[in-house]
């Protein structure tokens, strides 16, 4: 074994070169690998580590319409309550209001932090690591409020935060009741502190079986079986309200919330996890690449090394002591890479986390890390190791010794490899430029209303009483142009879609085909505030003319797709409602920028508005204009922080799942890239010094050296094509598989495949070039001398 | 047709130059047959390489055909090579990938002839030399003989003016080597300029002239 290393060593040592591709290529896949699993085992962790984790449970609400099924984590206040009283297999239930920000004070020390009204269970439900207090009794009286250990510190400073009083600048008071962990950063909870659910408060968004306001979650008893219990609570919600026909309420585990959170036509449909599959398998093809680089290098070497294993052999080395010392070579090189990989990885991991967006971090202290990590470099070892050992050390010593190898075969192992090789590649360059495309396609979709300079602010508090004043005197004070009320926010998706439509000359079809996306509005200044373009008729002007309390709004899908003509003054009805329409907008994308855009509905209505809407003064800058509203609202708002959002940066917010994966591959696919050419360049070296007499043959003959790169570039180059031609079809079914999750998407033209192609053809030509044109350059009789 | 003035060509070893070719003036005239020889080390590979435009002296002046080589710019010095010269090594220097047909060919290629013209040119190789039969048979099923004649075949493809050998029969049985010079003298009777590099007295005798090289200096006899 030691006589081993020595060998493998020296041998390294020996081919610089060789060993610098190798150790560069394979450490650069290594730290992809590692930042890849990381991140994986990151995502893995997301709210899947509670001690009790197997029986907690998030509660989701199902409803059914227009064959429709819509499947939601928001669910009715009541649920929770009900399902403890007369449910024997749950333990615990609790509600969790949605996060909210607040200013915090004790003394001098004021701290804005987030955090959850929630009940009393929430905290026994996932047993948090208490510091202070008990969790028995965390959040018995209402002005009980529990700390997280960081908030607490800045608060308190090192001493205790237990029984101290803190204010919110609301004006309430609460003492510290406990002191709990950080959270860690791989769960979706958000707070830094935790109050009790004031159902008063929040009153407003509805307590009854009608409205979803709150999450809730659940832990049922051990050995409770969660099918049997989700057929008990099948029809929780009909038995409650009679007049909720279509809806359910389901236990989905709290633990699968945040890789499998999508649903398609009420059954998990992926989620997260899909992007994980991708990005997995992105690791893993560049791993390859690396592995491939390391069996064609060293079989490329055979050639130059034959003579020593031809001598090793007849001194009497067997084939196994050769195999042996070929592995100890590979593992060996396999381990300094990863050595220079975790490296890198340290020094490049905050780099890799800003690209992301992520918290990421290696548990060095878990001896399974390295475990895990030592087992996977030799794993790596002996797959790169373990061809080019046997194919070396089955070299005929006699033939060895005394001719050099020949290339005859159509197409030999090691121009397979390179051909899957850039196949890999070709993919990824392809899959990165579509994944681009898309997201720059949809980001230059025509909003259809001015998202710049356009504020939500949530009504809360006196605001709704004082709405009159406050936007008299915003407009007054020329801080804004235009102001409304809506229902949902503008760019949301979720604003309920429901049937019982009916209209002149209505056909079944039709009916059943339109699904309206419903947008509530207080009918003042809708149309200007947003920004939208009227085509026909007028705003609902509901705040002054008190007949248009049935005057609707509709899109020009919605025309569409109802088959209406001359729709201006039509009448239709909604369930026993009948209404007029009063006006045409032009279609504008309320909801993902993917997708196609639904009708629209926008009908006016006094109550549920819920957000306020302010088209500002662009001859201000966004700032000042800020300040002013904040002004205004604290005026007549006083308890409450000043809550806002940019409607541009909400929309902006839309593409960041689809940004962040684009970011992903294009790092990996470079990665590919440059490790796959690494590759191509130590073969390139190691098959024009074996063909340098040859070359020096034909310049001799008179070929130029354009001749003699021709010569040698053209074999790679056709490994290239090849490789294209493989790689671009499944690039193109895969990717287009991706797209169909879009509706608005891009199609893959030809050129787009053809301008990857010529990239990689491009980039295997420089690669292959730096080698070719040096040994075209090389004077012939050197090569040629007979002594 | 060769006029070598005052050529030198030396390496730097440690600080000191060390003198492969010393002063070397030279007069060759069209349709002569010269024979290089000396002992190991004396320059003659060197000077047919200087000759055969492979390589450059450090210093002197060299007319063929009348004109400056080494002022030449390297796209012309090719040309001219292309066109006026044949090389005929010691080891053959076949490719082993490539046919004795394909092996004729290849200068042609890089003369940018037509397919047609190659062919013409091949075939009547390959005739002259009587290898017709082997012209579909790789490098290794030849003997050392038999290569050298396509080798010879190769250098004549472009029908140069002037045909460097170096060792052209160092490989080869003396039976062999005798096939090979008196085809060498039949050449220069046709028109062909032979400079050759020998070791052996009996080759050098096929030639007109001598020329004796000591430590890179021309020895006169």
């Amino acid at each position: 074994m030691n006589n081993h290393l020595k060998i493998a060593y020296r041998s390294l040592l020996k081919n610089k070169g060789y060993t610098a591709i190798n150790i560069i290529g394979l450490s650069t896949a290594i730290v992809a690998v590692l930042f890849i699993g990381i991140w994986i085992q990151n995502q893995f962790l997301y709210d899947n580590f509670y001690p009790n984790k197997t029986s907690i449970y998030k509660l989701y609400n199902r409803s059914e319409n227009q064959g429709q099924i819509y499947v939601g984590d928001i669910t009715m206040a009541p649920a929770a309550a009900i399902l403890k009283s007369e449910y024997p297999e749950v333990e615990y239930s609790a509600r969790l209001y949605w996060t909210t920000e607040n200013l915090i004070t004790t003394g001098d020390t004021k701290v804005k932090s987030n955090g959850n009204e929630v009940d009393p269970d929430f905290i026994k439900i996932f047993s948090f690591p208490v510091i202070e207090g008990s969790s028995e009794s965390m959040l018995n009286s209402p002005n009980n409020i529990v700390l997280t250990e960081q908030l607490a510190k800045s608060l308190f400073g090192n001493t205790p935060a237990l029984n101290k009083v803190v204010q919110f600048d609301s004006g309430e008071s609460y003492k510290v009741s406990g002191v709990l962990e950080d959270l860690p950063s791989y769960t979706d909870f958000n707070f830094k502190y935790l109050v009790p659910l004031n159902e008063n408060k929040t009153k407003d968004y509805g307590s009854n079986w009608n409205t979803n306001t709150y999450y809730t979650f659940l832990r049922l008893k051990t050995g409770s079986d969660v099918e049997q219990f989700n057929n008990k609570i099948s029809s929780l919600v009909h038995d409650n309200a009679a007049d909720l026909k279509g809806t359910s309420v389901f236990l989905y585990p709290q633990s699968k919330t945040h890789l499998y959170s999508k649903f398609r036509d009420g059954i998990p449909n992926g989620g997260k996890i899909d992007q994980i599959r991708l990005v997995g398998v992105i690791g893993l093809l560049i791993l390859v690449i690396a592995c491939i680089n390391f069996v064609n290098l060293s079989t490329a070497r055979a050639q130059k090394r034959s003579k020593e294993i031809g001598v090793r052999k007849i001194v009497g080395a067997t084939k196994l002591v050769l195999v042996k010392q070929f592995l100890t070579e590979s593992i060996l090189l396999t381990i300094i890479s990863g050595t220079t990989a975790l490296l890198i990885a340290l020094g490049a991991l905050p780099v890799f986390n800003r690209v992301l967006g992520q918290a990421l971090f290696i548990e060095w202290s878990n001896p399974i890390v390295w475990a895990i990590l030592i087992v996977f470099l030799l794993l790596t070892g002996l797959l790169a190791g373990i061809y080019p050992a046997f194919v070396l050390s089955t070299i005929q010593p006699i033939k060895s010794l005394k001719v050099s190898l020949k290339r005859n075969r159509l197409l030999n192992f090691r121009e397979v490899l390179v051909v899957l090789q850039f196949s890999i590649a070709v993919i990824l360059i392809i899959a990165t430029m579509v994944i681009r495309q898309q997201i720059t396609f949809a980001g230059e979709r025509e909003v259809g209303y001015h998202a710049d300079q356009l504020i939500e602010i949530p009504i809360e508090g006196n605001i709704e009483q004082h709405y009159q004043a406050i936007k008299t005197e915003l407009i007054n004070n020329r801080t804004a142009s235009h102001i409304t009320r809506t229902g949902w926010t503008v760019t949301a998706d979720n604003a309920s879609s429901s049937g019982n439509f009916s209209w002149e000359k209505a056909t079944p079809e039709q009916q059943k085909n339109t699904v309206f996306t419903i947008l509530r509005v207080s009918g003042d200044d809708f149309v200007h505030t947003l920004g939208l373009t009227l085509l026909e008729g007028r705003d609902i002007n509901y705040e002054t003319l008190l007949a248009d309390s049935t005057a609707v709004l509709l899109n020009e899908t919605a025309i569409k797709t109802m088959g209406l003509q001359n729709p201006i003054g039509k009448y239709f009805k909604w369930g026993d409602a009948t209404f007029t329409i009063v006006g045409i907008v032009k279609d504008y994308i309320s909801g993902s920028p993917y997708q196609t855009i639904r009708p629209l509905l926008i009908h006016p209505s006094k109550r549920y508005l819920q957000n306020m809407l302010i088209r500002t003064n662009e001859q201000f800058d966004a700032k000042q204009n800020l300040a002013h509203i904040e002004t205004v609202i604290k005026k007549f708002n006083p308890n409450y922080p000043f809550n806002y959002q940019f409607v541009n940066e909400q929309f902006a917010r839309k593409f960041k799942q689809q940004e962040q994966i684009g970011n992903l591959t294009f790092v990996f696919s470079l990665l590919a890239i440059i490790i796959s050419c690494l590759g191509l360049f130590g073969l390139a070296a190691y098959i024009t010094e074996t063909r340098t007499k040859e070359i020096g043959i034909r310049k001799v003959l008179g070929a130029s050296i354009n001749n003699i790169n021709i010569l040698l570039s053209k074999d790679f180059i056709k490994l290239v094509i090849i490789a294209i031609l493989i790689g671009a079809p499944i690039a193109w079914w895969s990717m287009n598989q991706w797209l169909n999750d879009f509706a608005y998407r891009i199609h893959i033209g030809w050129w787009l495949i053809a301008s990857a192609g010529i990239m990689a053809v491009i980039v295997a030509l420089v690669t292959v070039n730096v080698q070719s044109l040096r040994a075209a350059r090389t004077n012939p009789i050197k090569s040629l001398r007979d002594e | 047709m060769i006029k070598l003035e005052n050529i030198f060509k030396w390496y730097q070893v440690s600080g000191a130059r060390s003198f492969v070719l010393k002063d070397i003036n030279l007069h060759i005239e069209q349709g002569d047959f010269v024979s290089i020889m000396g002992p190991s080390g004396s320059g003659k590979s060197t000077l047919l390489n200087v000759i055969g435009l492979l390589d450059e002296p450090n210093e002197g002046k060299y007319y063929f055909m009348d004109e400056d080589v080494l002022a030449l710019k390297a796209k012309k010095r090719a040309a001219l090579f292309q066109s006026h010269m044949g090389y005929v090594f010691q080891s053959y220097h076949l490719i082993d990938e490539l046919t004795v047909y394909e092996n004729i060919e290849t200068p042609l290629i890089y003369k940018n002839l037509s397919s047609k013209e190659r062919k013409a040119i091949v075939a009547d190789m390959l005739d002259r030399f009587g290898i017709v039969g082997k012209k579909e048979l790789f490098p290794s099923q030849l003997s050392g003989g038999q290569q050298q004649v396509v080798g010879i075949a190769r250098a004549l493809a472009g029908s140069p003016k002037l045909l460097l050998a170096d060792e052209p029969t160092g490989n080869l049985n003396s039976k062999q080597g005798e096939d090979i010079m008196s085809l060498f003298k039949q050449l220069n009777e046709e028109g062909v300029t032979i400079i050759q590099v020998t070791h052996s007295e009996k080759n050098a005798a096929y030639g007109h002239r001598i020329i004796n090289l000591l430590d890179g200096q021309l020895k006169d006899i």
